[in-house]
């Protein structure tokens, strides 16, 4: 959990092997940062990284640290449960639940803490007019705006984002990037953040993390890793 | 005798009900147990609960006997407390929900296998513990199956004969519903009472599938 | 939530078994009975207070439930042999025989004819003879047992359809299936498109026995004796007597 008394970045630690298949992801970081890009052309193993922090998939071998609490080490047999782990969790496909309205997607959680009020989480989302509405009816930025919300109500230790601005159309863009700036430093929320695009892993992340095929091949300061 | 006929249709319709309200429980645990689940010995459990589909109605009515009768048990296991189940309105509501409940627990499974188990882990994500997990995002997910499944399993209840006539005899005032009446009704040659009968069976039966029909195009 | 269980529970308990207040004689009795059984049971609460509940069915099946423990207080079968198989669970000396009944062969009614025996059953104009089946059926049993007695068992074998009850033999006549039937003379008054081909006579015909008994694990003994007792009196045998049956008490 970022600490506000001190001006320390959070601390990471992805330590782990992990196996589907043939398919093997692979990564042994240390990393202080605020946030994190995954970057690589698809099936490079990004989104299959952000499962294994969520807990959804479990390594063979490994250790993970988030914010420096452990969620898993299989040295010690330590496995946080899923529900445990307090992350929020964005999934390419939003999956905001379909026979809830929005008002009950983004309230969803009962988090022990929150990092923010409803009202601000309104303004800084701008969820005002979408509250009472179904979620079938939603625009892709909008859903992106509703699952955000919903991630953050829950108070998470960090945010799990897989390719946020997929969805959204070119206008709006600009707009939910500012947005997770926001978040990242004002509510001081660290993200991990799944991406294709260099300009967007530089737009938002202080760490680059750079895949092929589930492999790290570089990782470190963006503008040193990225192309 | 009109009243003695609408007597029985309402006992039947009232236990039907009773019954499908008793199989929802261990039908929607049994159907999402086997949906979500693998474990040894699952293939056993699939069959046990097909059993009373496949088995013929008296046979099953046999073994409820046995289970429940005073000798079994089941039965000597309530006796101390004055529970008698055999020929007693419970045993009408015990027949109809053991027969019902394989229809609950094929249409139950089905819906949980089509919700997709993301829904589940997004809800565990967000902190969910298990049976609010259940409660919050399966159930209601697959809530138009299980509804499909309960209406199934009351229409079965309400036409159940073979079973309830072995368990709960058929007693006038008591035990007699519509099927176990059409039947000793016309074994006694009572053909008008029976006509009566049939006919209350065939048009409950008709608006049931009326309304089932009407569920499943709100889709 | 708690309004819901509210309700269930109330719903249930209108249909959990709670003891029963007045005293009450449940017997299990043959479907032949059914009919006659409600006469007596009004009659019988009528001059006595005493509430008997009647469960009707096949004898074979009523004579599980008792082997199974179930609470019946008195017994009457439709045949010694399913009697006989809760022999068990019979109060000592006190199984009677309570009546007695009449074989007849039916015939269609839109083609009537009478037969002067039964032998004439193995003529080619009866392709086909419905009886209760043999090997479950009480009525079957005698009407079986009568062919083979008459020696024509193994001449009409061949043309014998047996069926899951007497009501099922009259219905393959009423609607032609069968040519003729045998089956209770009593079974006559609720058939309609039949007609009495041969009413057997008493002293050529089977012994027709409806064995009544005590079961032990009955809830009212006294009551059962009670009923059985007034079952052979002056009063029952006239309403049994109405229905056709042929009552055996003193």
């Amino acid at each position: 959990m970022a600490d506000a008394a001190t001006r320390m970045p959070p601390q990471f630690e992805l330590r782990f092997l992990m196996t589907q298949g043939a398919f093997t992801v692979a990564a042994d970081l240390e990393i202080a940062a605020r946030a994190i890009a995954l970057f690589g052309p698809s099936g490079s193993g990004k989104t299959t990284i952000l499962e294994v922090i969520a807990g959804l998939r479990s390594p063979k071998q490994g250790r993970i640290t988030v914010c420096g609490r452990i969620l898993c080490d299989t040295d010690t047999h330590t496995n946080v449960p899923v529900r445990d782990r307090h992350v929020g969790y964005v999934p390419q496909d939003v999956l905001l639940f379909p026979h809830l309205d929005v008002r009950r997607n983004v309230t969803y959680a009962q988090p022990r803490r929150r990092h923010i009020d409803m009202p601000d989480l309104d303004q800084l989302l701008g969820l005002t007019t979408l509250m009472d509405r179904k979620v079938s009816g939603l625009s892709g930025g909008e859903r992106q705006r509703v699952a955000l919300a919903r991630a953050l109500y829950s108070g998470p230790d960090v945010l799990l984002l897989d390719e946020p601005l997929a969805a959204v159309d070119l206008a709006r863009r600009r707009l939910i990037l500012d947005t997770l700036v926001a978040i990242r430093d004002e509510l001081r929320v660290p993200l991990v953040y799944v991406t294709h695009s260099p300009e967007e892993a530089r737009a938002i992340a202080d760490y680059a993390i750079v895949l092929d095929e589930g492999n790290v091949i570089a990782a470190g300061v963006p503008d040193d890793v990225l192309p | 005798m009109p009243t003695e006929i609408l007597d029985i249709a309402v006992f039947t319709t009232l236990a039907a009900l009773v019954a499908t309200i008793v199989m929802l429980p261990p039908g929607i645990g049994l159907a999402w147990v086997l949906a979500r689940h693998q474990f040894r010995g699952k293939a056993i459990v699939e069959t046990l609960a097909s059993l009373p589909l496949v088995m013929p109605p008296v046979a099953t009515g046999l073994m409820l006997l046995w289970l429940v009768g005073r000798r079994g048990p089941v039965g000597r296991a309530l006796a101390p407390f004055g529970i008698e189940i055999v020929f007693t309105p419970a045993a009408v509501v015990l027949a109809m929900a053991i027969m019902g409940l394989p229809l609950l627990v094929r249409t139950a499974r089905a819906g949980f296998e089509q919700v997709t188990k993301r829904y589940e882990q997004m809800a565990e994500t967000l902190g969910a513990r298990p049976w609010r997990v259940f409660t919050t995002v399966t159930l209601p997910l697959a809530s138009r199956n299980i509804l499909a499944g309960a209406l199934l399993g009351f229409t079965r209840a309400l036409g159940e004969f073979g079973a309830t006539i072995v368990v709960a005899g058929s007693i006038p005032g008591r035990t007699r519903t519509l099927a176990v009446g059409i039947y000793t009704y016309t074994e006694t040659g009572q053909d008008a009472r029976a006509a009566s009968l049939l006919a209350v069976s065939v048009t409950l039966a008709f608006g049931a599938a009326l309304i089932a029909n009407r569920l499943a195009r709100v889709d | 939530m708690l309004r819901w269980w509210a309700t269930f529970a109330l719903v249930i308990a209108t249909v959990v078994p709670l003891p029963a207040q007045r005293p009450e004689v449940l017997v299990s009795a043959a479907a032949s009975l059914a009919d006659v059984m409600g006469t007596i049971a009004r009659i019988y609460e009528m001059r006595t207070g005493t509430r008997v509940v009647v469960n009707t069915g096949a004898s074979n099946t009523l004579a599980r439930q008792i082997a199974a423990g179930a609470a019946v207080d008195l017994f009457i079968s439709a045949d010694e042999a399913q009697m006989g198989t809760v022999r068990d669970e019979v109060v000592a000396n006190t199984t009677v025989d309570l009546l007695s009944n009449q074989l007849a062969v039916v015939v269609p009614a839109d083609r009537p004819r009478t037969l002067r025996s039964a032998r004439e059953l193995t003529d080619a104009a009866f392709r086909r003879v419905a009886i209760g089946d043999p090997a479950a059926v009480p009525a079957g049993v005698y009407a079986k047992a009568y062919l083979q007695q008459l020696g024509i068992w193994p001449a009409v074998s061949g043309k014998i359809v047996p069926t899951a009850s007497v009501r099922l033999a009259l219905a393959a006549v009423e609607n032609g299936a069968a040519d003729a039937a045998i089956v209770y003379r009593t079974d006559l008054d609720a058939a309609h498109r039949t007609s009495l081909a041969l009413a057997i006579p008493l002293a050529e015909g089977p012994r027709i026995i409806y064995p009544a008994a005590v079961i032990r694990s009955g809830r009212n003994r006294e009551g059962a004796t009670r009923l059985l007792a007034w079952l052979r009196g002056t009063e029952a045998a006239g309403i049994f007597k109405g229905a056709g049956f042929i009552p055996l008490g003193q």
